[in-house]
């Protein structure tokens, strides 16, 4: 069940240690909210899994976002080789109904199933008027179209999914109910907080939270202004969750 | 088929109850009494709605060529409600308030129908093409008048009256 986490783990990885590889198997597993105000790198945080896991030989990739990405992230020259990128598929549901009709007939469309689902602004999709039923069903279909698409690539992998969110710094409660009811589909959550911004690159936090299937991890991200993006694992961790030095009221509820 | 739905968080002691209760089925054809009342401890009034769902065969499974499926249960009221196989979501207006609003509700009455329908092999299954199956899962808003679905019209088999017989007693040992 910890696997999405160790998609994502592995993704912010990449910085540090060069043989994390070997230690994750090409799997899928639970989902992941990856959350964030805007500007946070949850675009590139996405892009970074899709090219990930558009690199180790499986399906393909299907990133669902309202609008064409405004630029492609920068990555090392391996990460962007073009036969990855051939593998990502996205495609741009205008409108919330377009969405839904999309994840409800996904297992009609032929070709080989994707090993990873990524939905970009999940935000933009929750407003129009949704109640919170419908709120709910629409985290529940993107779990079941992975669970459908995990079903036909069979035998021990799965389909991955990271759904990411953007969430205001006050929320109103008709968001806050929103965010509710997605959490409760989505018990691994990754949080982004915006550290530092220095002349020349903004610096992040990435709280990887895998929703009580193990311990609580932290990186450093920083992306520089061609839009490179570094990821370093958070110094004072080390599987100490008691050291609460550094992490000043950033709680997560 | 599996008896537990994949990618749904149940407590553990509800994950037993009902591992328990597939066991006990299995052997004897026969949920125990003592089942039953663990049942109605957890899920109080809920239990009982849902025993009866199942002995009325109310839970069918619908798949498509695709792999793909859902659930539908036909509610005592004669309405049918769409719940998902891979985690917990039911189109009921009870899943929406208990447990999606106000929290103080696991499941509801529909979903626990299809765990102990699962348990019990009670389980009615229906084939329908892809289109058919996108259909039923992509419900256009407001249509809340969809009464007459014969397909799915309920057939009183009387096969354990579980519901009944879990009201015994509860009744008997409480009162």
């Amino acid at each position: 069940m910890l696997r999405m986490a160790e998609a994502l783990r592995r993704v912010l990885n990449l910085g540090s240690s060069a043989d994390s590889e070997s230690e994750y198997t090409a799997e899928a597993g639970s989902p992941l909210l990856l959350l964030g105000g805007p500007g946070s790198g949850k675009t590139a945080l996405l892009f970074a899994a899709a090219l990930e896991a558009a690199g180790e030989g499986r399906g393909p990739v299907l990133f669902l976002t309202r609008r064409p990405l405004q630029s492609l992230p920068r990555g090392r020259g391996a990460a962007l080789d073009p036969l990855r990128l051939q593998k990502i598929r996205f495609q741009y549901p205008p409108s919330t109904h377009e969405l839904l009709q999309l994840l409800c007939s996904a297992h009609e469309a032929r070709g080989p199933a994707p090993s990873l689902l990524l939905l970009d602004g999940l935000e933009e999709y929750l407003v129009e008027d949704l109640g919170p039923q419908e709120a709910a069903y629409l985290a529940a279909l993107l779990l079941d179209t992975a669970a459908h698409f995990s079903h036909r690539i069979g035998a021990g992998q799965g389909c991955g999914l990271i759904v990411a969110l953007q969430i205001q710094e006050e929320g109103d409660s008709g968001e806050a109910l929103q965010l509710s009811l997605v959490q409760r589909y989505f018990p691994a959550q990754c949080w982004l907080h915006v550290d530092a911004s220095g002349p020349g690159q903004r610096c992040l936090r990435a709280c990887l939270d895998p929703g009580g299937q193990g311990p609580r991890a932290e990186w450093w991200l920083a992306f520089r202004p061609d839009g490179e993006m570094t990821v370093t694992p958070w110094p004072a961790q080390a599987g100490k969750p008691s050291s609460d030095k550094g992490s000043s009221s950033e709680g997560q509820p | 088929m599996a008896v537990a739905l994949p990618g749904a968080t149940l407590p553990a002691v509800v994950e037993e109850l009902l591992s328990e209760m597939a066991a006990a089925v299995q052997e004897n054809a026969r949920i125990p009494d003592e089942h039953l009342l663990s049942l109605k401890f957890i899920f109080g009034s809920s239990a009982v709605q849902a025993l009866d769902l199942v002995d009325r065969q109310s839970v069918t499974l619908i798949s498509s060529p695709s792999g793909r499926h859902v659930y539908q249960v036909l509610g005592s009221s004669g309405q049918t409600y769409t719940c998902l196989a891979s985690c917990h979501y039911c189109s009921c207006p009870a899943f929406a308030f208990s447990v999606l609003r106000k929290s103080d509700s696991l499941l509801c009455k529909h979903l626990l129908a299809i765990y102990l329908s699962q348990v019990m092999g009670t389980c009615r299954q229906l084939k329908v093409s892809d289109k058919q199956l996108t259909d039923l899962l992509f419900v256009k808003k407001k249509q809340a008048a969809q009464k007459d679905s014969a397909a799915f019209n309920c057939v009183h088999l009387n096969t354990s009256q579980c519901g009944a017989r879990a009201n015994r007693i509860w009744h008997k040992q409480v009162l």
